[in-house]
């Protein structure tokens, strides 16, 4: 196919009738006879483009139209409005042709039969998805070597263990070298050696395939490691789309100095350093003032004059501390961009 | 059909056996469960003793109730369950994300686990065939010849029928429940307990025109040689009307369904 992007959604929306009630006897019995309902927008005018190769990573607090986003450009739901366009297909029409070339991994959810090994799902998709047999043994002995599955794939679904199940998952998905892969919540619930295990494979195959990748998670490190491209999501509404460092800069301008010190701060010398930027630890050990960029030099040269000051640190807030402020809601991009 | 389609809907089978021997347990108690005829089978046995029931004496009714049981373990589904649960919880979503049709996936799952599931109930039918007379089948080769399309499409119908049921899962929380209301007019108007021949008048006409009779009774009635060939066609006839009924609710009934699926869960 030209060029164009891979992916393009234009003022895409998507909402849900739910129906709700109030809590309590009264309002379970009116319920059966009048219910109400209300519409949830979950995805709200939502237009972006994504080129071939990308490697674009979804940010949003719970409920923000991550999954669902990701649902509607695997074709599992139909949008209420707009036009969303993968590969050149309409997602929701889930044409043969499509859905060969994409794939969907979700953290929560599962592809392979359960009480069966992983095998016996592995095979049904090689002929489902039209695999040649030989390019099939030959992913399959690629993907098991590097995530290291030896006899994992021969044993009963159930008796794996989570990590174990995820990584068969992918192999699952991944047999038919989809072109665009979407990725929902990949490492939910695992430690932190095998969150490492699946993000580094995930990196491998989108190196061996140049495959798009689309990816919400709520670990930091995963989209760190993975992700060029950042696209916060809130409330249904696209609200940045840019890299990590940008996201940074914007949501948390400040940059941090920091210096290591043996004594306390005199107060004269603390109002002197509270007049640079914020004093956010006041050690020792750690002394740390966050400023505005323009003034890391004057806060470099201030802190490097304390008696007994060395280790001299400047760096962006660190992520964790941005995306608990995006995920907490309090402080939303578009605010920030205001500021 | 193309090779293609042909070796997908293989693989689906392969899987479908692989997970029928994996339920191996719950398949024999389904089997169990579904051993109603059987019981039927001992009380009119006995209410047939003293002389014949409208037109089924001792050996009638032997006849009936196993062919009954027989018919009932080749023409079950559940296709109902699977999708209620797998709409619920959005595990749909994974049959939707390959290039196979979700239901001809049930279709195959459903058909996989029957061969398992007749081997289980064959000694089941075996004992009752022993303690009995045994059944008398019918000796006109046209009306066994039709019995064969007879159980396949008293098979589709039930499986249709399920699968407009379970579709209702994509707009009700719980769409499961409602099959049962169906099993209960299925139980008492398929002649699943009493042959419709033995209803009163008025009702017997009407039940046998009812899907619920297309769907047991016919098959079986035609299988134990109680059909003429004329009544045998007309019969197959009427199966064919409600497959096209049912179907066409059933495929409305997905296609409105997808677009209100939800895809729960994460």
């Amino acid at each position: 196919m030209a060029d164009g992007p891979v992916i393009s959604l234009e003022r895409l929306d998507k909402s849900f009738r739910v129906s709700q009630r109030e809590p309590g006897l009264w309002p379970a019995i009116r319920a059966l006879f009048r219910r109400e309902h209300v519409e949830v927008d979950a995805v709200r005018e939502l237009s972006f483009e994504i080129q071939r190769g990308e490697r674009v990573g979804f940010l949003g607090p719970n409920g923000a139209g991550k999954t669902t986003t990701l649902k509607l450009l695997a074709g599992l739901l139909y949008p209420s409005r707009g036009q969303a366009r993968v590969l050149g297909f309409d997602p929701a029409d889930r044409r043969p042709e499509f859905l060969r070339r994409i794939a969907l991994v979700m953290g929560q959810k599962r592809q392979l039969s359960w009480d069966l090994p992983s095998l016996d799902t592995f095979e049904l998709n090689r002929v489902v998805f039209d695999v040649p047999r030989e390019l099939y043994e030959r992913r399959l002995a690629e993907m098991t070597e590097l995530l290291d599955l030896g006899a994992v794939v021969r044993k009963p679904v159930r008796t794996l263990s989570l990590g174990e199940r995820m990584k068969c998952e992918l192999v699952a998905a991944l047999l038919h070298a989809p072109e665009v892969l979407f990725l929902d919540e990949p490492t939910i619930g695992m430690d932190v050696t095998m969150q490492l295990a699946i993000r580094e494979f995930i990196r491998e195959y989108h190196r061996r395939h140049g495959a798009t990748l689309v990816l919400t998670s709520h670990y930091m490190e995963d989209v760190a490691a993975l992700c060029e491209r950042i696209l916060v999501i809130d409330e249904g509404r696209l609200c940045f789309d840019g890299s990590i460092a940008e996201l940074v800069r914007r949501i948390r301008p400040l940059r941090r100095v920091a210096v290591r010190v043996d004594a306390r701060l005199d107060p004269g010398t603390e109002s002197e350093l509270e007049q640079l930027g914020q004093l956010a630890l006041a050690g020792p050990p750690r002394l740390a003032l966050d400023v505005a960029p323009q003034r890391v030099p004057a806060a470099v040269a201030r802190l490097l004059a304390l008696p007994g000051a060395r280790d001299l640190e400047v760096h962006d807030a660190p992520l964790e501390e941005v995306m608990r402020e995006l995920f907490a809601r309090r402080v939303s991009v578009r605010e920030a961009e205001g500021a | 059909m193309s090779s293609g389609r042909v070796a997908k809907l293989g693989a689906l089978w392969r899987l479908g056996v692989a997970e029928a021997a994996a339920y191996r347990t719950s398949l024999l108690i389904w089997v169990l469960a579904t051993t109603m005829p059987l019981i039927s089978l001992v009380l009119w046995r006995a209410l047939a003793a003293s002389g014949p029931i409208g037109d089924y004496d001792q050996d009638g009714f032997d006849s009936y109730f196993i062919a009954a049981f027989v018919v009932r373990q080749l023409s079950v589904s559940w296709v109902v369950w699977d999708l209620d649960s797998q709409i619920r919880t959005g595990a749909l979503s994974a049959l939707l994300l390959r290039p196979v049709h979700p239901v001809a996936h049930h279709v195959m799952f459903n058909l996989a686990a029957l061969p398992l599931r007749t081997a289980l109930a064959a000694p089941v039918a075996i004992v009752v065939l022993l303690a009995t007379g045994g059944i008398s089948i019918t000796a006109n080769p046209i009306a066994l010849a039709l019995a064969i399309p007879a159980v396949v499409f008293a098979w589709c119908l039930n499986f249709l029928t399920q699968l407009a049921i379970g579709c209702l899962a994509f707009w009700l929380t719980k769409a499961a429940a409602l099959y049962d209301v169906w099993i209960g007019a299925y139980v008492v108007l398929a002649g699943y307990l009493v042959p419709t021949s033995l209803f009163p008048h008025g009702l017997a006409e009407v039940a046998r025109v009812l899907p619920f009779h297309a769907a047991l009774g016919f098959p079986v009635e035609l299988l134990i040689g109680r059909l003429s060939t004329a009544q045998a066609l007309e019969g197959i006839g009427l199966q064919l009307a409600w497959l096209v009924a049912v179907g066409a609710i059933a495929a409305l009934a997905w296609r409105r369904g997808l677009r209100a699926y939800g895809a729960f869960g994460a």
